[in-house]
């Protein structure tokens, strides 16, 4: 009851002095609404850098060559990679590539291209699929054929060439004939090499011929999910017992996902701190308006222990005033958060997500600002000398 | 009903030391209508201050109903106030922000009464003061009579056994102030609440069945 009434009479002082209660709110909405952004983008952030693998499966490890101790210009050879799997049941599936960059002309116009050397495993490893034409297979071993990434095409098309697929066009120094076009991928992060929607793919065997740049550095690897570092080990010593201490470096999804969430909960534990300096600012707003509040009613503090307050009651009547105070700006600053969030999402083409978290947070720390802002002026509050506060 | 016995107050301002009130002895009977009547800095207030456990005395001791008031615990007090002594004041001290009503019920928020109950109650006292029309009006709507009539509401709400009324028609002209006191000795007569008025004006103090005259501190009469 005595709670009931008390939140009726701080609504009513805070809508009395609305000056006042205004700024603040603001000081809270802008505290509250960054922390709740700050966190909400770092959660919109996370969950797109671990889409990748939720795409491409946890089972997915890279190997590459390790140049820090080998600076040799040695690549794999695909008789090692290809042996990989009949070494060890452990490895499931490997799939060898080369990269290596080119310039399209057309026109006049220069477009920048990644070209890429694949066999068939590497569409069913990145989780590749067409649009439009058909995938390459192993049977197209050394012939010049490419499959073209989603970007590649429309830059193309944009050139105002019009029939694609069948189509022949020089590509570094080869003519190659393309036999179909990807689906778009999501850009960056994961085990996925990047660049695929700028790229044109041939086969392996065909980029061996063809590439200038033509040794193998990079294999992936499907492994047993079971147990990622064994393959690791597996790995590691198959090269270094098949070939002249050839040293590699194998990166499962594991290190990669857990590297990021380490990454990731920095990010959102410094975007968090931003939020909490205005949040302590807005707080300090709270506690000065309080103070006001308190000295401005001394007389009806005085009043209220003359009929019979206890202290007790009158420190509750103003800490539930703070905490009404800073609730509603709770209130507006998590819907300016989850709008901050929005906009952020929708500039950069992310999947908006609200976290749940975050309000349940947002709410338990405006309630917490209020009680901890809002204790200092209600306890001068009532330790106010009642005869005096009356003499006002 | 109360008993002060060699009441001293001094207060300490800056280095000097004033006393206030010098060994002050009385009682007030049950049913009693009192009054204290003395000129301004006989003390008066204080008297009331300390009459109403708003105070504590620098010396001598404080009963009421032959309980001897410590002053160690403010629940005590706070509890007595609310449930024992009715206040009303020269300034009627409504809340501005509250309704008559809601300015009634005021001391029984302090008792954790149900909301529909102090309403219920706050209206009865309401009536009693001839207020009914008035009840959902903010004091500022109200003349200084309307406001000590709510006042008085206020202070007969928690059913007192004891109204302090502090110069209650101070602020009054001479016909308001005689129905406010017309109103106390009804209230005397009919509900045999014990009333103290403390006023500095003689034509009050008449009115009153007993009279205490202060003087700088100490009972002149």
């Amino acid at each position: 009851m005595i709670i009931k009434a008390n939140v009726k009479e701080a609504l009513k002082s805070l809508v009395t002095a609305k000056q006042r209660t205004i700024l603040a709110l603001i000081g809270i909405v802008i505290g509250i609404g960054s922390v709740i952004g700050m966190v909400s983008i770092g959660t919109i952030v996370q969950n797109e850098a671990l889409k990748q693998f939720r795409d491409m499966g946890i089972d997915i490890v890279s190997v590459t060559k390790d140049y820090e101790r080998q600076g040799s210009d040695e690549g794999f050879s695909m008789d090692h990679v290809y042996g990989l799997p009949g070494y060890s049941p452990l490895i499931k599936k490997v799939s060898p590539y080369i990269v290596s960059g080119a310039q399209y002309s057309y026109a006049g116009r220069d477009l920048y291209i990644e070209l890429m050397g694949v066999d068939e495993s590497f569409f069913d490893l990145n989780k590749l699929y067409i649009r439009e034409g058909r995938l390459l297979s192993d049977l197209d071993r050394n012939r010049f054929f490419c499959v073209i990434g989603a970007e590649a095409a429309d830059m193309l098309q944009k050139a105002g060439i019009k029939e694609i697929i069948g189509g022949q066009f020089l590509f570094g120094e080869r003519i190659y004939t393309v036999i179909g076009i990807l689906k778009s991928l999501p850009e960056g992060g994961g085990m996925r090499p990047s660049g695929i929607n700028r790229g044109v793919i041939t086969h392996i065997t065909t980029a061996m011929r063809a590439f200038t740049a033509n040794t193998i550095t990079t294999f992936m690897a499907r492994v047993d999910t079971q147990d990622s570092k064994a393959a690791k080990t597996i790995i590691e010593d198959y090269f270094s017992k098949r070939t002249s201490g050839l040293r590699v470096r194998v990166r499962t999804a594991e290190e990669l996902i857990a590297q990021m969430q380490k990454q990731m909960q920095l990010f959102t534990l410094l975007l968090g701190a931003i939020g909490s300096i205005a949040l302590i600012v807005g707080g300090i707003g709270v506690m000065n308006v309080m103070l006001i509040s308190v000295t401005e009613r001394r007389k009806e503090i005085g009043i209220r222990r003359a009929l019979g307050a206890q202290r007790s009651d009158i420190e509750a009547q103003f800490i539930i005033e703070s905490v009404t105070l800073c609730f509603v700006g709770g209130i507006i600053g998590i819907i300016l958060g989850i709008i901050i969030s929005y906009v952020f999402s929708h500039f950069s083409k992310w999947e908006f997500l609200i976290s749940q978290s975050a309000i349940v947070l947002g709410f338990c720390v405006a309630t917490a600002v209020g009680v901890f802002f809002g204790y200092y002026p209600a306890r001068s509050a009532s330790r106010l000398d009642p005869a005096a506060a009356l003499r006002e | 009903m109360l008993r002060l016995t060699d009441i001293h107050k001094s207060y300490h301002v800056g280095p000097t030391t004033v006393d206030v009130l010098r060994g002050i002895s009385f009682t007030v009977e049950k049913g009693e209508l009192l009054s204290i009547i003395g000129p301004s800095g006989s003390g008066k207030s204080t008297l009331m201050n300390i009459l109403g456990l708003l105070e504590q005395p620098s010396s001598g001791t404080y009963s009421v109903e032959d309980t001897k008031i410590t002053y160690d615990d403010d629940r005590t007090l706070s509890s007595l106030r609310n449930k024992m002594i009715g206040f009303v004041f020269q300034q009627y001290n409504l809340l501005p922000r509250l309704t008559a009503i809601d300015n009634v019920g005021l001391p029984l928020i302090y008792r954790g009464m149900s909301e529909k109950e102090i309403t219920e109650r706050s209206m009865e006292y309401i009536k009693k003061v001839e207020m009914e029309e008035r009840s959902r009006h903010k004091p500022t709507e109200l003349s200084g009579g309307q406001q000590q009539r709510i006042a008085i509401a206020r202070a007969l709400a928690g059913s007192p056994s004891l109204i302090l009324a502090d110069e209650p028609t101070g602020a009054l002209d001479t016909h308001t102030g005689q129905e406010i006191m017309n109103l106390f000795k009804r209230l005397n007569e009919e509900e045999g609440i014990t009333i103290v008025v403390i006023t500095h004006d003689p034509k009050i103090a008449a009115q009153c069945r007993r009279k205490v005259e202060l003087r700088d501190g100490i009972i002149t009469g």
